[in-house]
């Protein structure tokens, strides 16, 4: 198959790279970048915890072809963690036990990410209705909600 | 002390930072190469064809490989880690999950009929899609039910049966003489459904082989590595010192991830023949359909109560599921791991089972979290709550007159196992103040008047956790040792390395075996790093399940901390120039009690190595190993509670509140035991309310082969859970530790089911199975209006 090339930034760094069309964001990420932090669970897109940031938003990188992705800016998980530390988010993950297997603990923090800067002090209710797009097997949600809530109120300051 | 503490989880930082280190994240020097798999779109089919001509010549292909290259090759068959006899003493029609499709027969959708090894991923399913399979279709069954009926196609003929064993446990005369004489009777059908355990992480394999020294190596999502050790030896005759098995960072098990899975044999054969490392990684789809299944038994039980609404007996007729072959443990859940239980929390003087084992053109069924004690709760429990309601009792009254009393422990259950210790009364006091139990009838009382549907659900039992002893554990069937092992390295500067059998995959050990081991060696806990998963550096292991690990693998760092000490305290002894005895150790010191007399841990540790002063008899070195054997299994036991409203439209149940009350014994750390109590409420709250592993039941094909299919439980479908605890002391292991994995899902099927029946018996609904859909509901209201009018 014809390979295209593509230009994007990944966390911050400037990314040009020649794939198969059909390769897909989160195989891109992984394999040819090795940020294996990013995490496959159900390729059809209901699980979550393949979930990045695409221009600061979330996308699930199983649905996203590379090569859409000319000229845009991607985060993941490896990217939100700041040079003096954990992102407040994932201290709020550790502090409230919001993490069992750590499978879709990625997917889940860059969620709570984007609900806490959607949403000021987001209600239980809030947390686990803008939650429907991720899967957690592990911890039967609960403390992923208190780590989420904890979480935005340490970005608040 | 560090035990009891909630600290906080030592290994989420690199989970958080996306550090983690899973099977699929593994990079080796080699290229590695990716299997694909040709699986059985069909039921049941002979399989006519294979041709792999235009596969095996299409780019980036390394090999191809059927299961007439699996034969010629010499590999050998599964074997059962649990079998079990058929109560007559004859074998059991033992039909073991085959690796690859050998026979000319596919029995179930999804069997592997071929396997493509190329140099990536789209080339290996490229070539998978060009094998040439041709089928016969047969006749198939995928109903449990339905399995020993008359007209059921056979899924194994030789056998003339699709019936694998019967088993009967208990007291048959008593129990009949209890029914006849019983002033009420109870009698319900109470299937349980298929389920799966979908862990997020989908299963994984890589497999190596080191020709220049003759060695293999495979990377696996398991839960007991070394347990896969010894199965190599059956399916690739690999005899166990050739080979390292490493099961890294794993993303969820929950029973499912325990078994050596034709993919993990193929993988490595794969390897071996290609001469790479190959790879292969689940699709969802792929996983859904073989991962193993769970539950799936159809159950009919009848109680009798006295006019107080005291439980005189119980009796089950069961059809347990294996699916189209024996899984490695199934024998067991349908055996062991629940006819022990069948007494619950109750004092009940006779209970008689009998379990007909059973195949199906289905995927092999095997141990979920619970496995057979979630079936166990559910049967039993429904039937209280049906019988509660006949007689007109509150049902929380009726359990409570039935409990065992806190002065009857050790207490014998009529099936045979003696539950060492519990309070249930005092979880049941503790439930009903949480509740807050009699405002909630009120409630239910006034919203009935409104038209509205609350329900409260109940449930009360015990759980059969820490599999050993070894000794027991084999004459309930188990062909391998329920022990498990530790060691503890003091390195020359007084850091520690604990090395456990067992394997982590979500329960934080890194955490709480340090929090034990740092107790007993009186060190700072970040002194000690753990080494689990991994058979080339720790000595043997059976592993994490059946909530075994704390009082297994646990006490085993426990002992293997405490002879360190010992041994250290020699050493300190002799350069102190004092009696062992008079050692104190804490905070990484020696002293000499009642003196300011003071020496280093660690420079005891560096003279445990490095001096020649040192008492004559006392070997040089400072690592200790303990294969602990517990004395008993333990015995957790739990009261659920729970409030569910049924939307009078469309049917929807909505679980507003669930509270449980655990008796776990000893508490390493309480942020971790709430951790693992939610995820199991929320697998019990699925298995009731929304999944099923669902088969058209005219063309065998399966329904449930994505997360859109699949229905596991999202935030939004779960509450948040209120928990307490009430602690009594397991008497079988020094640490007086239970086990604390399995709590949630065993109760929550029964809880939940048991709160929406209680919620529409007003209207006549006496049962509707699992998953309690709104469609399911729907109908049943239904049908009980249909027949009360």
């Amino acid at each position: 198959m014809a390979q295209v090339s593509v230009s994007f930034t990944v966390n911050g760094r400037e990314v040009t790279a020649t794939v198969d069309p059909r390769t897909l964001l989160v195989h891109f990420l992984r394999e040819e970048l090795k940020l294996t932090g990013t995490h496959v669970g159900c390729d059809t897109s209901q699980c979550g915890a393949c979930t990045v940031h695409l221009d600061g938003r979330p996308a699930k990188s199983c649905a996203l072809l590379a090569v859409q992705l000319e000229g845009c800016a991607i985060t993941t998980i490896e990217g939100v963690a700041g040079a003096d530390g954990m992102h407040p988010m994932q201290s709020a993950f550790k502090e409230h036990h919001g993490l069992q297997c750590g499978f879709c603990t990625p997917g889940m923090v860059m969620m709570g990410i984007d609900i806490a800067s959607r949403h000021d002090a987001p209600s239980e209710e809030t947390i686990r209705s803008e939650l429907e797009g991720n899967l957690c097997r592990c911890t039967g949600y609960h403390n992923i909600v208190r780590s989420i809530a904890a979480g935005a109120q340490s970005m608040r300051g | 002390m560090y035990v009891g503490q909630a600290i906080r989880r030592r290994e989420d930082d690199r989970f958080l930072l996306g550090r983690g280190s899973y099977v699929e994240d593994i990079t080796l020097d080699d290229p590695i190469a990716h299997a694909a798999f040709v699986r059985s779109p069909h039921a049941h089919a002979a399989v006519t064809r294979v041709d792999a001509a235009r596969a095996a010549a299409m780019p980036g292909v390394l090999a191809v490989l059927t299961g007439e290259d699996w034969t010629r090759a010499g590999n050998g068959e599964a074997e059962g880690v649990w079998p079990v006899k058929d109560m007559s003493g004859a074998d059991a029609r033992t039909v073991n999950r085959p690796f690859i499709c050998v026979d000319g027969t596919v029995r179930c959708v999804g069997e592997i009929v071929a396997m493509v090894v190329a140099e990536d991923r789209h080339q290996a399913q490229d070539a998978a899609e060009a094998i040439e399979v041709d089928y016969e279709e047969k006749p198939a069954n995928t109903l449990t039910a339905r399995a020993l009926d008359a007209d059921t196609p056979l899924v194994h003929p030789a056998h003339g049966t699709n019936e694998v064993l019967v088993t009967e446990h208990g007291l048959k005369e008593e129990t009949e003489a209890a029914l006849a004489k019983a002033h009420h009777v109870t009698e319900v059908v109470v299937p349980t459904n298929r389920v799966t355990a979908a862990s997020i992480e989908p299963r994984c394999y890589m497999g190596h082989h080191d020709t220049v020294n003759d060695r293999y190596t495979v990377w696996t999502t398991n839960q007991a590595p070394h347990i896969v050790r010894r199965y190599f030896t059956k399916s690739l005759n690999i005899p166990e010192h050739k080979l390292r098995v490493i099961a890294p960072d794993v993303g969820g098990g929950f029973g499912m991830k325990l078994y050596h899975y034709p993919e993990e044999a193929l993988v490595l054969w794969g390897a071996i023949v290609s001469g790479r490392p190959v790879r292969w990684v689940g699709t969802r789809s792929e996983c859904l359909l073989g991962d193993t299944h769970a539950r799936d038994h159809h159950t009919v039980g009848r109680m009798g109560f006295d006019a107080e609404g005291r439980i005189l007996g119980v009796k089950f007729e069961t059809l347990g599921a294996f699916g189209a072959y024996e899984s490695q443990w199934n024998a067991s859940i349908t055996n062991a791991y629940h006819f022990t239980m069948l007494s619950l929390a109750y004092d009940i003087p006779a209970i008689h089972t009998t379990v007909r084992a059973v195949y199906t053109n289905a995927t092999p069924v095997d141990a979920y979290r619970g496995a057979g004690r979630p079936e166990t709760v559910y049967q039993v429990e429904r039937l209280i709550e049906n019988g509660a309601h006949e007689m007109g009792i509150d049902p929380l009254e009726l359990r409570a007159r039935n409990l065992i009393p806190p002065e009857k422990f050790p207490y014998q259950t009529a099936i045979g196992i003696t539950y060492d210790s519990g309070d249930p009364p005092a979880l049941v006091e503790k439930a009903r103040a949480l509740a807050n139990y009699d405002a909630l009838r009120a409630e239910q009382a006034a919203l009935r008047a409104e038209g509205q549907w609350m329900g409260i659900g109940i449930c009360a039992f015990f759980d059969m956790a820490g599999a050993g002893p070894v000794k027991m554990m084999n004459d309930l069937g188990a062909k391998i040792g329920c022990y498990d092992v530790a060691s503890v390295r003091v390195h020359p500067d007084g850091r520690i390395t604990v090395f456990a059998g067992s394997h982590s995959h979500g329960q934080g050990h890194e955490t709480t075996w340090s929090q034990i081991a740092a107790d007993r060696l009186g060190c700072n806990i970040e002194h000690i790093d753990l080494v689990e998963g991994d058979t080339d550096r720790v000595p043997m292991g059976i592993g994490t399940w059946g909530s075994r690990s704390l009082s297994t693998a646990g006490m085993a760092v426990y002992t293997a901390a405490d002879r360190v000490v010992a041994k250290s305290k020699r050493m300190a002894a002799h350069m102190l120039e004092c009696a062992p005895e008079d050692l104190d150790l804490a905070d990484g010191e020696f002293t000499v009690k009642g003196t300011d007399r003071k020496l280093s841990f660690a420079a005891v540790a560096n003279a445990s190595y490095h001096s020649g002063d040192r008492p004559p008899d006392l070997e040089i070195g400072l690592e200790e190993t303990s294969f602990f054997d517990p004395a008993d299994c333990t015995y957790p036991s739990a009261v659920h509670l729970c409030v569910v409203l049924v939307d009078p439209e469309t049917c929807a149940v909505t679980l507003r509140d669930y509270w449980a009350v655990d008796d776990v014994g000893t508490v390493i750390n309480p942020m971790v035991l709430e951790g693992q109590v939610h995820g199991g409420l929320a697998q019990g709250i699925g298995q009731a309310l929304m999944e099923e592993c669902a088969y058209d039941p005219e063309s065998g094909q399966y329904l449930a082969g994505t997360f859109m299919d699949y229905a596991v439980p999202h935030a939004e479908d779960v509450p948040s859970f209120g928990l307490d605890s009430h602690f009594t002391r397991a008497l079988g292991n020094p640490l007086g530790a239970k086990g604390a994995g399995e709590s949630g899902t065993i109760g929550a099927p029964a809880c939940v089911c048991n709160g929406v029946i209680d919620a529409l018996w007003h209207l006549g609904v006496r049962q509707v199975t699992q998953p309690m859909t709104p469609k399911k509901i729907w109908r049943a209201i239904e049908d009980a209006q249909r027949a009360q009018q």
